[in-house]
């Protein structure tokens, strides 16, 4: 990674609203891994997941004037568009849903073994420490963010009732944080 | 709720992971406005996620890069977005349907807009007539109590035990000019009320005289007729004493002697 953190957040939002294509180019070697991921766990399909990438980077370049930084943090707004048109996709007629029974936790793990954007936050360590998380906590993390369930479809996946989704995301995400604070 | 029992809830995991129902979303932003705490955590939970996607990420293909930016550099070429590329980037910015209780929502906020607008203009106008018609009423009020008070104070002329009443007869030159004088005993003071002696022709006037040991003295001119408004009782000069009261009709302004005597009341 030549330019990591070359800009703050803030440098990056004020010359993305003035269309600077370099710092978009900085955006792009930044984030599009982790959306590409986030695409990719959800689709099952690495072709498609990057078709998907594309119209959600367009989509954030021609509407970077909508987002506002009181309302979140960059990449949170961005995932936001990325996940609904990964949703569209999954849920529009000429997608085909792939079988999410099959080996849906190995293909996640299984993946992000080949990862390519690891070297960036020391992944390879990071994720071998995420073995540390409870599989029943990363499970109701990764079914929301990765396959974009709703809190009643995870109530159903997991059989746990819809009111444990809540304070089982909150327990889930904390421990996320504190082992990803640990680097 | 305090920010303690919002960010021990869950309900911020749920809004980060986009997972909160659009009310729920509402309260948060609200919460995050308000309590410094709330708004801290909410950051804290993004970037832990944050770093959560980043740590498994998929780096996409070379070409993808490629794909993304001839677009882009195709599209801004122009510094000065023509209308056409306006309306694209439009057009292409709607691509996720907006959920139908965010459609209604702002089709409800546009109509009760709309109804607010138009309540208001309807009763601004409500308003301004009611206003003007207040306005008209005072002033329709006020002349009113102005023409009682005239009639008061005409009343109390003819009520004042110390008026006398003298009544002036129409001479053969002019049988209709009669009018009633009200000489007050106490003060000298002579009213005249002129309502029933006929409108003068143009350029004269009426002037009223008393006879004094046998001399007519000038007591001033009448006004029948002022833009319309006919003059009731009107105080002219005083006497002391007088055997009599006589109106005639003189040029404009007054002569210093009667020429023509129209109306006399011996008393």
């Amino acid at each position: 990674m030549p330019d990591l953190r070359k800009y703050n957040e803030e440098e990056l939002v004020l010359l993305l609203q003035r269309r600077d294509q370099q710092a978009f180019s900085y955006l792009y070697d930044n984030y599009a891994g982790a959306l590409n991921g986030i695409i990719y766990r959800m689709v099952e399909d690495r072709e498609l997941a990057e078709d998907i990438l594309q119209e959600a980077f367009l989509k954030i370049w021609n509407n970077f004037a909508s987002y506002d930084t009181a309302k979140g943090r960059l990449f949170t707004w961005m995932l936001n568009i990325t996940r609904n048109l990964t949703i569209d996709t999954m849920r529009s007629k000429d997608y085909k849903k792939q079988d999410k029974i099959s080996g849906d936790e190995n293909s996640v793990s299984n993946y992000s073994g080949e990862s390519a954007g690891a070297d960036r936050f020391d992944g390879i360590g990071l994720r071998k420490q995420l073995t540390v998380l409870k599989p029943d906590l990363r499970k109701v993390v990764d079914l929301a963010y990765f396959k974009g369930y709703t809190q009643e479809e995870i109530s159903g996946e997991l059989a746990i009732p819809l009111g444990t989704v809540k304070t089982r995301m909150r327990t889930a995400i904390l421990e996320l944080r504190k082992i990803l604070q640990s680097k | 709720m305090t920010a303690e029992e919002i960010i021990s809830s869950g309900i911020l995991e749920l809004y980060c992971l986009g997972l909160a129902s659009p009310a729920e979303c509402l309260e948060v932003k609200g919460w995050a406005g308000q309590y410094p705490s709330v708004a801290g955590e909410l950051n804290s939970i993004q970037l832990g996620l944050e770093t959560y996607a980043q740590i498994q990420a998929v780096e996409p293909g070379q070409e993808t890069k490629q794909k993304i930016f001839s677009q882009i550099i195709g599209s801004t070429q122009d510094i000065t977005p023509s209308v056409s590329h306006e309306l694209k980037s439009v057009q292409s910015s709607i691509v996720r349907p907006i959920r139908p209780i965010w459609q209604w929502a702002a089709a409800a906020s546009v109509l009760l807009f709309l109804g607010s607008a138009a309540a208001g203009i309807f009763f601004y106008n409500k308003y301004s007539e009611a206003n003007k018609d207040l306005t008209a009423a005072r002033e329709l009020l006020g002349q009113e109590a102005n023409h009682n008070l005239d009639m008061k104070h005409d009343l109390d002329i003819v009520h004042d035990p110390y008026s006398m009443p003298v009544k002036l007869t129409g001479q053969p030159t002019m049988p209709e000019a009669t009018a009633k004088i009200f000489w007050l005993q106490n003060t000298g003071d002579v009213m005249v009320d002129a309502s029933s002696l006929p409108d003068v022709p143009e350029g004269k006037q009426y002037q009223f005289w008393a006879i004094v040991d046998g001399k007519p003295v000038d007591g001033g001119m009448i006004i029948t007729n002022d833009k319309g408004i006919k003059f009731r009782m009107q105080k002219m000069k005083s006497f002391g004493k007088a055997q009599a009261f006589a109106i005639s009709l003189e040029k404009a302004g007054g002569n210093p002697q009667p020429t023509a005597v129209v109306s006399v009341g011996k008393i």
